[in-house]
């Protein structure tokens, strides 16, 4: 089990599926299309259109308002949209609850992380789908020692270590609650893990922590949509950049392509200021 | 290849507060409290040491256990329930209704318990889909269940169980009182279904964070309706140990329980804000409650004192929970002004 310890932010990504999916012969894992979402008189998005890859990190950014928040709540079920279409490797879903959306394989950190503090580690990885044995074959009880080895497991394959499982998290520091609220949702093999300013409040040395699980998580072959207000963070492992500003997307481009200098253009004048051929919007 | 981020407290790193670390001592140091107040009252009155008084004690003690058990998972749930007195109340004597109209004791202990599983649900379902605060919830039923057992009763007063219920109270299986039996028992299966099951992590996460128990696929409602209910059930077991015990009841029973019962988990340390309890620390509580009670009828103090007694604790009780949890803001304030204090004479002195 490696951490990445250098920002692999330069590499174009090398994974395999992309040039498949690219000549056409997969569709992509998670495709939306013209998406629309009002509140009263204001459209929160307006005619979305986005893909989103297996293993590829695409980083959401764009100002206050700009719809970033929306567009992942309708993404991950929590808001349906007002209209446009969520395509999952080709085939339209609807999502009704987030439930739908994590039955799908979609899962999302929320900014509240979604802990319960005064749990222990395990207990909160396996909340709502407790392992459970049979005390006397009879009563129902939880197999704490499948729970830790699991939750141990889950940890180490993301080189995430924890001082102690029987801590309730509240014992925790910022970034190791944020990697427990993200392996958490690992349990469940997701294909696309949502995360709403992953590295926001932590410290420097806790952030980077964070960005290399991400890095791992993608390596591992699942996509990720992020997003996030600090640019630095997205340069270093963003594979793909979509800005929104005013519910709009203003385009979509590769980290690669792309100076610091243009995204913010993008994120402020809401132009796509760059060679048009290498947005793939 | 892991690497430890224990030392980490960079940025957002939430710091820990030294106090957070006392909590787990909560058990033993009842338990120590438990001792000193045992010698002391022995010193005072040589006959509290005795293992008839202390078995007397326990026995005293059981019904406020088994009740209290019902009021930690509630409690652990960010609620309370008032109305369990009152719950008592009413299901001893609808019970002893039965057995004066000649039904057989086995029906009506079946009555017994599918009523206080009902009356306990009713609370649940006022809290869980009427949004009905659980304050005010069985403040209402507190008073009502009340009142249903005087008009069920009367002002009547019952005696005259079947002997098979009266062993319940006082009967002794190898010299253990029956009612300390069943409590000791029954301490065992609450800290199973409190630690080791899917409902007790529930109830604790509903309590933590209820937020995140809802998107966390667990059904909230139905845990709330859960909880109340158990908290209904063990007030049944413990008013069947109670009548058994006097061989009676009557409609004003049981009043005021509910602060005992209260005073006896919030001193074991289960926060009133939800989230975390102790199984032992509530057994601790009650037998310290009860102790206490005793030593004071022991040393001849009126009865009235020892309501003031009780309500002093509990206060106690709850403003200790609270330094520990870093709850008062004052006392925070001061505590930082002084570390201040401190580093600027720390810096002053290098400098100097």
């Amino acid at each position: 089990m490696s951490v990445a310890q250098d920002h692999p932010a330069s590499e174009v990504p090398s994974s395999g599926e992309r040039g498949r999916s690219q000549e056409g012969e997969e569709p992509p894992l998670l495709s939306v299309v013209g998406l629309e979402k009002s509140y009263g008189g204001l459209k929160a998005i307006d005619g979305v259109s986005l893909t989103i890859e297996k293993g590829e990190i695409v980083a959401l950014v764009g100002d206050n308002g700009a719809g970033k928040s929306t567009l992942i709540k309708t993404i991950c079920g929590a808001l349906r949209p007002d209209a446009g279409d969520i395509f999952l490797r080709g085939k339209p879903v609807d999502f009704g609850s987030p439930k739908d959306a994590t039955d799908a394989g979609i899962e999302t950190v929320h900014q509240s992380l979604g802990l319960v503090d005064t749990l222990t580690v395990p207990e909160n990885v396996f909340l709502g789908r407790e392992e459970t044995t049979r005390l006397f074959g009879l009563f129902p009880q939880l197999d704490l020692g499948k729970m830790r080895a699991e939750t141990r497991k889950l940890l180490e394959r993301f080189g995430i270590s924890v001082p102690t499982l029987n801590e309730p998290v509240f014992r925790l520091s910022g970034g190791q609650r944020q990697t427990i609220a993200i392996s958490r949702l690992l349990l469940s093999e997701p294909s696309l893990l949502i995360m709403d300013e992953p590295m926001a409040a932590l410290g420097v040395d806790e952030g980077r922590r964070v960005l290399d699980l991400v890095v791992n998580l993608r390596d591992e072959g699942i996509a990720v949509l992020m997003i996030s207000h600090n640019l630095e963070h997205v340069f270093q492992i963003a594979d793909r950049i979509a800005v929104l500003k005013n519910g709009k997307l203003v385009g979509v481009v590769s980290t690669s392509d792309v100076s610091r200098e243009s995204v913010v253009g993008m994120i402020t004048m809401g132009v796509a200021s760059i060679d048009p051929k290498r947005t793939d919007r | 290849m892991t690497e430890t981020i224990a030392g980490d407290t960079v940025g957002g790193a939430k710091l820990i507060g030294t106090a957070d670390r006392r909590f787990p001592l909560d058990g033993l140091g009842l338990t120590l409290v438990i001792v000193a107040l045992g010698v002391i009252f022995t010193l005072i009155n040589p006959r509290f040491a005795s293992v008839d008084n202390f078995l007397n004690i326990l026995t005293q003690a059981s019904t406020y256990i088994i009740v209290a058990m019902g009021m930690t998972f509630v409690i652990a749930k960010a609620g309370i329930d008032l109305s369990v007195g009152s719950m008592l109340a009413l299901v001893t004597c609808v019970f002893f209704g039965f057995i004066d109209d000649g039904m057989a004791w086995g029906l009506a202990l079946v009555i017994m318990f599918a009523l206080g599983a009902l009356l306990g649900a009713f609370n649940g379902i006022l809290v869980a889909f009427l949004a009905v605060p659980a304050l005010i919830a069985t403040l209402g039923t507190m008073v009502a269940y009340r009142g249903l057992a005087l008009l069920h009763s009367s002002g009547k007063l019952y005696y005259g169980l079947p002997l098979e219920i009266v062993w319940l109270g006082q009967g002794h299986i190898f010299g253990i009182p029956v009612p300390v039996v069943i409590a000791a028992v029954f301490v065992a299966f609450s800290w199973w279904l409190f630690n080791r099951t899917p409902f007790g992590v529930h109830c604790r996460a509903v309590g933590g964070n209820r937020e995140a128990a809802r998107l966390s696929g667990i059904r909230v409602s139905r845990i709330e309706v859960l909880v109340y209910t158990f908290s209904g059930i063990c007030v049944t077991i413990g008013g069947l140990i109670w009548m058994a015990r006097i061989d009676g009841t009557q409609a004003t029973f049981g009043t005021a329980m509910e602060i005992h019962v209260i005073a006896a988990t919030i001193i074991g340390g289960t926060s009133l804000f939800g989230g975390r309890g102790t199984i032992y620390g509530t057994l601790a509580g009650a037998i310290l409650l009860t102790m206490l009670n005793n030593a004071l009828v022991i040393a001849g103090v009126e009865f009235f004192w020892q309501l003031v007694a009780i309500g002093v604790i509990v206060v106690i009780a709850v403003t200790v929970n609270n330094i520990r949890e870093n709850r008062i803001t004052w006392l925070e304030t001061l505590r930082v002004r002084r570390n201040q204090a401190r580093n600027r004479s720390v810096a002053r002195g290098s400098i100097a």
